[in-house]
């Protein structure tokens, strides 16, 4: 599934790649194609999963399974944990130096931190929406699309890459905002629609899973909604993880909740349960949970 | 972590304790009732129609405020089951003002000195004590989260649809003269609306379970006798 390197080791500081191999490259086609004909995206699934800061323990022991084709919220209070597993999903989390990972972390059963499985590759296949849109500021709308088709492959035609932006773009909702002017900067579009851009981005590369940290914490309620609407489409092509602040964000538009907690300042955060959004929101089965989905307890 | 939301915690908790005194106006308005039957007290009767209105401005005074807490405050999880479920406990409070109301509005029409069958008006009486009786324990189960105690509302209500069996067979007894036999009817009216106010109070015992456990089961299924949760 991934393509190899030399020994990315479990836990290390990586810097990450620069050109992944070919081999992933023909994969991803291939998995592009499966998706326009509906096949299922894949599982993600951890198992026992530590997350270390140095000698800090950030995260302990997190079971959880982030079902295909379905949204999957991770809720919790500032430093319970959620956005360093969130990372740690895609192996960014071993980008900040001194960050470790112990435990597995598999893509329909493939460990992703496997010895001599590339990051590159992974993040490709298990791509990320940042908080704040982050679209490349001098790169035209069509070039910030393209952006990771042009890193990831060795040639991609340009026939091609047209109708991998127009589909990705379209795919996002903002084909028909920006159709006519898809050389200018991409900078120069709202908040909303650059948060659009950037998941057009990350939706090009064909990944299998999207992770998303709190997208929509920098938007309008009206560009929200547009934003959830979306993630709404996307599930039926990709897996969908998201983290958010916004407990009605998690409600709206997840299917699955999981809720993280600190037991106390200093100590790692844990996943305190993970069920179908809806039972969550109406009858959890953890105390800690009811506090904070309640907003009794912040 | 902070305990937060507090003003939102002592609203919720005023306006269950403000819903659920509504069953302690109906618990006064059944006795009304039951006086007016008993003495066939017609004035008696149209203060207990007149003063519906305060049950039913109970019920849109707490209604509303539920409304604007959930368009507001976004409750959850107990806190959404709660709403949801006094939301229904104050349409069967509402309910069971307008059973006593009908119970009222049908006694003048015997008349002040009716041909009363004493039998059957001690069984309604009878019914009318049980049922309050089935008010309070409903109250008291919805306050204390006390399923057994919701539960036991329907062994309790088996006794007030007895009674209610029993004076429908009295009425087939009662003879051939007419007057008595409108006496009667007007009787059994009286019977089935108390019969109704008694499972009102089931149904709140229902509402209880749902709040505690997330699960809504009718602890009786009137189509399905049999198919009990």
């Amino acid at each position: 599934m991934f393509g190899s390197r030399e020994k990315s080791g479990v836990g290390g500081a990586q810097g990450g790649g620069t050109m992944a191999p070919a081999g992933a490259v023909t994969e991803t086609s291939s998995q592009a194609a499966a998706s326009a004909a509906g096949v299922r995206a894949k599982t993600l699934q951890a198992k026992g999963v530590d997350l270390y800061y140095g000698d800090f323990q950030a995260v302990a022991g997190v079971d959880m399974t982030i079902e295909p084709n379905k949204v999957t919220a991770l809720i919790g209070s500032s430093g319970c944990g959620k956005t360093t597993f969130l990372r740690s999903l895609n192996r960014m989390h071993e980008l900040t130096p001194g960050a470790t990972v112990k435990g597995d972390i598999e893509l329909d059963g493939e460990d992703i931190y496997a010895d001599g499985v590339d990051p590159v590759a992974v993040r490709r296949l298990i791509g990320m929406v940042f908080q704040q849109p982050n679209p490349f500021p001098t790169m035209s709308i069509y070039d910030n699309v393209a952006a990771g088709l042009n890193f990831n492959s060795e040639k991609v035609r340009k026939a091609e890459k047209d109708e991998i932006v127009e589909r990705s773009l379209r795919g996002a909702h903002l084909w028909e905002e920006v159709k006519d002017r898809l050389d200018r900067p991409g900078a120069g579009l709202s908040g909303g629609q650059q948060q659009r851009l950037c998941i057009a981005r990350a939706t090009a590369v064909s990944p299998e899973v999207l992770l998303m940290d709190e997208p929509c914490s920098a938007l309008d309620p009206v560009a929200t909604l547009a934003i959830e609407d979306l993630i709404g489409e996307l599930k039926k092509e990709f897996t969908i993880a998201i983290v958010t602040h916004n407990m009605q964000q998690a409600a709206r538009a997840s299917d699955n909740t999981a809720f993280f907690n600190l037991e106390e300042t200093g100590k790692p955060g844990r996943l305190v349960e993970i069920g179908p959004t809806e039972q969550i929101f109406t009858n959890p089965r953890q105390k800690a949970t009811e506090d904070y989905v309640s907003g009794r307890f912040g | 972590m902070t305990e937060v939301r507090i003003g939102y915690q002592e609203e919720l908790q005023a306006l269950e304790a403000s819903g659920l005194g509504g069953l302690d106006l109906v618990s006064a308005s059944l006795s009304r009732t039951l006086e007016a039957v008993e003495h066939q007290d017609i004035e008696l009767a149209q203060i207990v129609v007149a003063d519906d209105d305060r049950i039913d401005g109970r019920y849109l005074e707490v209604h509303q405020a539920l409304i604007t807490l959930l368009a507001t405050q976004s409750p959850v999880a107990t806190d959404l089951r709660l709403i949801s479920a006094l939301l229904h406990v104050l349409k069967n409070i509402e309910r069971m003002g307008d059973q006593c109301v009908n119970i009222c509005k049908v006694i003048p029409m015997s008349g002040h000195e009716p041909p009363a069958d004493e039998r059957m008006v001690k069984l309604i009486l009878t019914m009318g004590v049980h049922t309050k009786s089935l008010i309070s324990q409903a109250k008291r189960a919805f306050e204390e989260r006390n399923i057994e105690m919701a539960r036991d509302l329907v062994e309790r209500d088996d006794v007030v649809d007895e009674l209610n069996r029993e004076c429908f067979g009295l009425a087939l007894e009662i003879g051939d003269d007419a007057d008595r036999r409108e006496w009667a009817m007007t009787m059994l009216l009286t019977a089935r609306a108390i019969e109704r106010i008694a499972d009102n109070a089931v149904d709140i015992g229902e509402q209880v379970a749902f709040v505690v456990t997330g699960l809504f089961r009718e602890f009786e299924d009137a189509s399905h006798p049999s198919a009990q949760a």
